[in-house]
C-alpha cells in the first residue's frame, strides 16, 4: 500500500498507464544490487531510487578521485578520498529518503559474489571490467536472477538483458580475456547506457515491455545511433549451455 | 521461363543483379581504411572476406588477428546483425550479406 506521501512523489509515474498504483507497489517492494557506483552506476542508481525501488544494495571499493569526477555524478569535489559507497548512499539518500540503501564497501570476488547478490530481484552490471562483470553472470545464472549488462568505452555504449536459461548471457559472446585498459570515456556516455539499465531494470520489476533479451544494443553517440544485434545462447556456453528454465 | 520464374513479377526474370557483401568497419579500425566506414568485399565465408578485406587494407590485419585465423578476443563479427560467434571465420555468406565488426566494451 502507499501512503499518501508515496502517491504524490510518484504521481507522475503512477501516471503512465504501464505502471499505475499497482506498478508503483512492486517498485516498492523490490529488492536490486547494483554492482559499481561510478560512470555506470551513478545514473542508475540515481533513476532507481527515484523511481521508488524498495531496497537498493550499491557495492563498490573504491574511494573518490579526482578522475573520477567527469562521469561519476554521484561523486562531487567535496567527496574525493570518500568511500564511494559512502559518497553515493549520502546523495541516494537525500534524494529518497524512502528507498533503503545498502551500501557495500567490498571487492567483488569468487569467493563473496555468491553472499554479496543474495536475496536480490535483478543483478545491475554497472562493473568496469570484464573479469567482475563474468563472476557476476555467472552468479546470475546459478541463482537464476535477471542480469543487466552495460559497458561503455569513449562516446560508445552497449546493453543487454540476461534472463537465466531463457536468454544468451553475457559468457555466450566471451572469446577469452582482453587486457584491462584505462578506458576513455565521456560522461555522456555513461549517462545514456546507464538510463537504459535502468530502464530494463523497471520494466523487468513490473513485468511490462520488450527486454532486450537475446538483444545487443549498441549506442554510438558520435553518428547518434542505436543499432541492435541478434545474441543467440551459445549450448557451449560454460556459464549457460544446457541450463533451461 | 523456367518453372522457378513462373508466377514471378517480370522485374525478377531479367539477370539479378551483383549485391556486394559490405563490411561495416568500426570506428577504432577506419584508421586503417582511410576513413572508410563501408568496404565491399568477396567470399564465400566470413573469413574469406576478412582476407579480401585485408588484400584492401593491409593494416587490418593486426588490428583484427593476433595470428593466422585467430581473432583478437575483443573482435566480435556479427553477420546481418545476429552474432557469428562462434566459429565466426568459418560462417558462409552470399552477395549482399552484412558483416559488422564491433570492438568489445568494458568499461563502465
Amino acid at each position: 500500500m502507499l501512503t499518501p506521501d508515496e502517491n504524490e512523489r510518484y504521481d507522475r509515474q503512477i501516471l503512465i498507464e504501464e505502471i499505475g498504483r499497482e506498478g508503483q507497489e512492486k517498485l516498492k517492494k523490490s529488492r536490486i544490487a547494483i554492482a559499481g557506483a561510478g560512470g555506470l552506476g551513478s545514473p542508475a542508481a540515481f533513476y532507481l531510487t527515484a523511481a521508488g525501488i524498495g531496497r537498493i544494495r550499491l557495492i563498490d571499493c573504491d574511494r573518490i578521485s579526482l578522475s573520477n569526477l567527469n562521469r561519476q555524478i554521484l561523486h562531487w569535489e567535496g567527496d574525493i578520498g570518500a568511500k564511494k559507497v559512502d559518497s553515493a548512499s549520502m546523495k541516494l539518500r537525500k534524494l529518497n529518503r524512502l528507498v533503503e540503501i545498502e551500501p557495500i564497501d567490498e571487492v567483488i570476488t569468487e569467493a563473496n559474489v555468491s553472499r554479496l547478490m543474495e536475496g536480490v530481484d535483478a543483478i545491475v552490471d554497472a562493473m568496469d571490467n570484464l573479469a567482475t562483470r563474468h563472476l557476476l553472470n555467472r552468479c546470475a545464472i546459478e541463482k537464476k536472477i535477471p542480469f543487466f549488462h552495460g559497458a561503455v568505452r569513449g562516446f560508445e555504449g552497449r546493453a543487454m538483458t540476461i534472463l537465466p536459461g531463457q536468454s544468451a548471457c553475457l559468457r555466450c559472446l566471451y572469446r577469452g580475456p582482453i587486457p584491462e585498459e584505462k578506458f576513455p570515456v565521456i560522461g555522456v556516455t555513461p549517462a545514456v547506457i546507464g538510463a537504459i539499465l535502468a530502464t530494463e531494470t523497471i520494466k523487468y520489476l513490473l513485468g511490462i515491455g520488450q527486454l532486450l533479451t537475446n538483444r545487443l544494443l549498441m549506442y554510438d553517440g558520435l553518428e547518434a545511433i542505436f543499432t541492435e544485434f541478434k545474441v543467440n545462447r551459445n549450448p557451449e556456453c560454460d556459464h549457460c549451455g544446457g541450463i533451461i528454465l | 521461363m523456367s518453372q522457378a520464374n513462373e508466377g514471378m513479377p517480370p522485374e525478377v526474370h531479367k539477370e539479378r543483379e551483383f549485391m556486394p557483401i559490405k563490411v561495416h568497419v568500426h570506428l577504432t579500425h577506419r584508421r586503417f581504411t582511410n576513413g572508410q566506414e563501408v568496404v565491399a568485399v568477396e567470399g564465400r565465408t566470413v573469413g574469406e572476406c576478412l582476407n579480401h578485406l585485408i588484400s584492401q587494407f593491409p593494416k587490418m590485419e593486426k588490428a583484427l588477428f593476433t595470428k593466422k585465423d585467430k581473432l583478437h578476443n575483443n573482435v566480435e563479427i556479427y553477420l546481418n546483425h545476429t552474432s557469428a560467434h562462434p566459429n565466426e571465420l568459418a560462417k558462409p555468406v552470399k552477395d549482399g550479406d552484412e558483416i559488422h565488426l564491433i570492438i568489445m566494451l568494458a568499461g563502465g
